[in-house]
């Protein structure tokens, strides 16, 4: 089921450009046939994540397992949403081609998933990337166009880093399967200096995607110049493979493996640091921005910051109950914030689309000019907030659990300080939405697919916030397949 | 097993979007249809009073108990757990009494957006019956926070000129008093795994307490975390710099809900949580809580003196009531002899149910006599006497009640109170000048607006009989109080052994 849902995906992005040539007029088909693909592949690997069977030709590749079936769905979900919302925001002529490149970031996005081998996980990578610089560029408007190139240069870099990263580590083990690579560095003898720059190069690498401060410099710029849908998809897909990636080959070697003999510089501490410094510096900048597309960039980044707590206790001490209910914490949080900031990155979209702004002041009185966009907002910048019982606290609660009693303790306060601090930024454009008066009154048209979405996005959001126990139950398989191998 | 609370938690989240959808269709039906839901919701409050005050449940019991597992991952787990005694109910009732005087009394002073209002209204009774109903730390979290998303709304759509900026003081304050309580209650939970097997579940946390196997040290850091997240909802000075703003802002109807039924869930906090989890750390600062509560009741009363806007006026009245309750709570702790001891706890609940009803009126009041007369400074209501007789009787028996004067409970509850706090030491009798000072400024307010000569050529009219009807019924139960005491401090004798007997 894998194969062919890997199968439909690589093959309709291939030929979705042909309809361009072959069916001029039609321009709105190459959006439902991409649809169609990705709701069936979302199925298929739904079905294949329940009951999961050998994959033949994956032997040693992929590691066909839940941990990339849930980030797999879900970023085929935010995938599918996009593509959805899209059938009402993309009206250029060039429609296939837009529809394509999607297509080939989400072929590349599940196989980096289950990526297992790092040649095959570089192979993933630049399939996801390379068709969003294409993507951010959409518009052809100067901005856009500056978005896209700064994307482009900083991915190039980034990817720069994790092959420089990938060939260290090849030279040293003479292997780019990560089980080898992890059984190599087990022996205390190989754990040389040079494996630790390989480390922190992977770190640098991957930080790039997983927008974890010092790395983040670009999100703003991107986002806020990329049309919004390639925006959700940055922000809610493309950034949790940088978060795969980082369990699959970082979180696994610290099972066996000290970033130094020092104990300071542990890889715990290392992701302890980072996890503060990126939601701190994430949320005091949310709170300074005027315009609503760079306030959910710095959003994002303090988001990525919660989820790195997770990863602290799995680093100090990969078989304790608190690594379990961490890891567990961090895969639901990617589930919810693809959710929640999905849905904030849609309704911003949809604003920039009917009244061509977006700062801030374009939301004074959106509640009764857009009602539904509005309420769509509330709910995910609530949840982002980690109000509940909304999804977000759920995945708040697990991940502070995981760390407020032990040596991290002060994690939890600092995230729980952080998200007391973010609701200010959140409230306050809640307050603009409900409060203020808006500068042109009047109903703004709310086109009809993106209503399907957001009711969808919304139904999630409330429905995981009221029954949580199934995407927990399903976040922490997935924390299981990593941590029992 | 019982459903009960279940519907009394439910039910008005049922009826938010009904009460949306029909006063959508037709305003006037509308609101006939909310009181006719609030009035059914009174009837299941009742129904659940009823049972504890019929059969009280023991001494560290709880009853109308319903468990349903909700959460488990790992040792983690959180139920779905409610129940009531006698600390709980008579808030769970004046909760359901409050919604629907204002659901009542906002039929004249609400005038846009009344399909949102009147489901919002639902959300916030569905979360508080909710909040006094949990009996898991987790659940009672939840709750907790959903109380304050309607009350944001309430205060920045239907607020005052200042509702913005009171909107957003009110959620930052609030959300982050009760993140540094979750905080505490992560704490205990985690601390608590080295000695028993970790549980949110007040009950069996309880049963651990007494049988000794959570050490002492363990209680420190969360009753300190707590008591940030109870001192800001009470609120306590210094942390009730919100409180001013939220009230002058808010809609009168919603002061009435915000004094009512908000700030309860700070005195219900204390006692449930902190007295309750952490008992012997709160035997060893009663003296700190008992200090803090005086220098509120002063600051409130002071305060109160001072103020011209009559809203303004009552809202510090609050700060100066609530602060009593936490004076009786922790006063009784420090009391050697059991029988006064009890006093302060039970006193302290009565003064919640007490203060809901008397301040409740006194805030929508303030709302009828700005509707009617334009104003609420004080300066300015002249010769209300004359000019609005009903109004003015209800407003001289309303801050009678407030003051605790006799026949209304308040007094029985304010006496009560400063008995246990005189037994604990008698330095606390300095608190005998709060209700002097109270009385004075009522007494002042009321010579300026009631007794003065009327003044000025605006048309003003007086309140309808049917409101003054409502007017009543805020009254009334502090009447029949009085006489019939053990309605409320039967069951409450349990819960003031149970917690006393906890320290």
């Amino acid at each position: 089921m894998l194969t062919a849902s890997i199968v439909i995906l690589g093959a309709g992005a291939l030929l979705l450009p042909l309809l361009q040539v072959v069916k001029r007029g039609q321009q709105q088909l190459a959006g439902y046939i991409l649809a169609a693909i990705l709701a069936v592949s979302f199925l298929l690997i739904g079905l294949f994540t329940m009951s999961p069977t050998a994959v033949p030709w994956a032997d040693g590749l992929l590691s066909p397992d839940q941990l990339g079936g849930v980030f797999a769905l879900v970023m085929l979900g935010v995938t599918l949403a996009v593509t959805v919302a899209s059938f009402d925001f993309i009206k250029t002529s060039s429609n296939p081609v837009y529809y394509s490149l999607l297509g080939f970031t989400a072929l590349g996005m599940v196989l980096l998933a289950y990526s297992d081998d790092l040649l095959m996980l570089f192979v993933a990578w630049e399939l996801m990337s390379l068709p969003t610089y294409a993507l951010a560029g959409f518009d052809k408007k100067a901005r856009s166009n500056e978005a896209a190139v700064k994307y482009a240069i900083i991915g190039a870099m980034s990817s720069a880093i994790l092959l420089y990263a990938i060939s260290l580590t090849y030279g040293l083990t003479g292997s780019t399967q990560i089980p080898m690579i992890v059984s190599y560095f087990a022996i205390p003898a190989h754990q040389t200096a040079l494996a630790g720059v390989a480390v922190l190069l992977f770190i640098a690498g991957f930080g790039f995607k997983m927008s974890i401060v010092p790395f983040h410099m670009w999100i703003p710029d991107a986002y806020e110049g990329a049309p919004s849908t390639v925006s959700t998809l940055l922000a809610s897909a493309t950034k949790k493979a940088g978060f795969v990636a980082a369990i699959r080959v970082l979180l696994v070697l610290a099972t066996v493996y000290a970033l130094t003999k020092s104990p300071i510089f542990s890889l715990a501490n290392v992701f302890a640091a980072l996890a503060l410094v990126t939601m701190t510096v994430g949320n005091i900048s949310a709170l300074t921005q005027k315009s609503m597309t760079r306030l959910l960039a710095y959003s994002s980044i303090a988001q990525a910051g919660y989820i790195l707590i997770g990863f602290v206790p799995f680093a100090a001490n990969p078989t304790s109950a608190a690594a379990a209910l961490g890891m567990t914490g961090a895969i639901l949080h990617v589930i919810n914030h693809a959710i929640l900031k999905g849905a904030a990155f849609l309704a911003a979209g949809l604003v920039f689309l009917q009244l061509k702004r977006t700062d801030l002041g374009a939301y004074n009185g959106l509640a009764r000019r857009m009602p539904i966009t509005a309420i769509t907002l509330t709910l995910s910048f609530l949840g982002l907030a980690g109000v509940p019982p909304l999804n977000g606290f759920w995945s708040k609660l697990l991940l502070f659990l995981s760390v407020a009693n032990g040596p991290f303790w002060w994690l939890a306060v600092a995230g729980i300080v952080n998200s007391a601090f973010s609701l200010g930024y959140y409230g306050w454009v809640i307050k603009r939405m409900y409060a203020d008066d808006p500068d042109s009154p009047g109903r703004v048209h709310e086109p009809f697919w993106f209503v399907v979405v957001f009711a969808v996005l919304v139904g999630l959001i409330i429905g995981i916030g009221l029954f949580p126990q199934q995407a927990i139950s399903f976040a922490s398989g997935a924390a299981n397949s990593i941590i029992h191998g | 097993m019982s459903f009960i609370l279940s519907i009394l938690i439910f039910f008005p989240l049922v009826a938010a979007p009904a009460a949306y959808a029909v006063t959508k269709l037709n305003k006037r039906f509308g609101i006939y249809l909310s009181l006719g839901l609030a009035v059914a919701e009174l009837a299941v409050a009742t129904y659940v009073a009823w049972r504890v005050y019929a059969t009280p449940p023991g001494i560290g019991s709880y009853l109308l108990v319903q468990s349903v597992p909700w959460i488990s991952v790992g040792s983690f787990t959180v139920n779905y757990l409610v129940g009531v005694d006698g600390l709980s109910t008579p808030l769970l009732f004046v909760s359901a009494l409050l919604t629907v005087f204002v659901v009542f009394g906002s039929r004249k002073l609400i005038d846009h957006h009344e399909a949102e209002y009147y489901s919002l209204i639902f959300l916030f009774e569905g979360a508080i019956m909710g909040v006094f109903a949990s009996l898991d730390l987790i659940l009672f979290y939840v709750f907790w926070e959903v109380v304050l998303i309607p009350m944001f709304f309430f205060i920045a759509v239907w607020g005052g000129p200042r509702r913005k900026y009171a909107a957003l003081k009110f959620i930052i304050f609030t959300f982050a008093g009760s993140t540094v309580m979750l905080l505490g209650f992560l704490y205990f939970y985690l601390g608590m795994a080295h000695y028993v097997s970790p549980s949110f579940d007040i009950p069996t946390i309880q049963a651990a307490l007494q049988a000794h196997e959570i050490p002492v040290s363990l209680e420190y850091a969360p009753l300190l975390a707590s008591f940030i997240g109870f001192a800001v909802k009470l609120p306590l000075f210094p942390f009730h710099t919100w409180l001013p703003d939220a009230h002058v802002e808010a809609p009168a109807p919603i002061s009435v809900l915000l004094a009512g039924v908000l700030l309860k869930m700070g005195g219900y906090g204390f006692l449930r949580i902190s007295i309750g989890l952490f008992p012997t750390a709160s035997a060893d600062f009663a003296w700190v809580f008992v200090a803090l509560a005086l220098i509120s009741m002063f600051y409130g009363a002071i305060a109160a003196v001072l103020q011209k806007d009559m809203k303004k006026l009552i809202a510090f009245t609050s700060i100066n009531h609530m602060g009593f309750v936490l004076f009786g709570a922790f006063a009784s702790l420090l009391i050697a002899d059991p029988a006064v001891a009890y006093l302060g706890i039970e006193g302290a609940i009565f003064m919640m149910f007490a203060h809901a009803l008397a301040v409740g009126c006194l805030f929508m009041l303030s709302g009828y006599i700005h509707h009617q007369a334009g104003t609420r400074e004080i300066p300015s209501l002249k010769g209300l006497g004359t000019t609005m007789p009903r109004t003015a009787v209800v407003l001289v028996l309303a801050s009678a009640a407030a003051m605790g004067l006799p026949p209304f409970a308040s007094f029985l509850a304010e006496f009560m109170v400063i008995v246990a706090g005189i037994s604990a030491s008698a330095v606390t009798i300095v608190s005998v000048l709060v209700p002097i000072i109270t009385a004075g400024y009522f007494l002042w307010m009321i010579k300026r607006t009631v007794l003065s000569k009327p003044e000025g050529t605006v048309e003003v009219h007086d309140m309808a009989w049917s409101d003054v009807a409502m007017f009543a019924a805020y009254l009334a139960p502090l009447v029949v109080l009085l006489v019939a005491s053990y309605l409320i401090l039967g069951p409450a004798l349990p819960v003031a052994e149970f917690l006393r007997g906890l320290a």
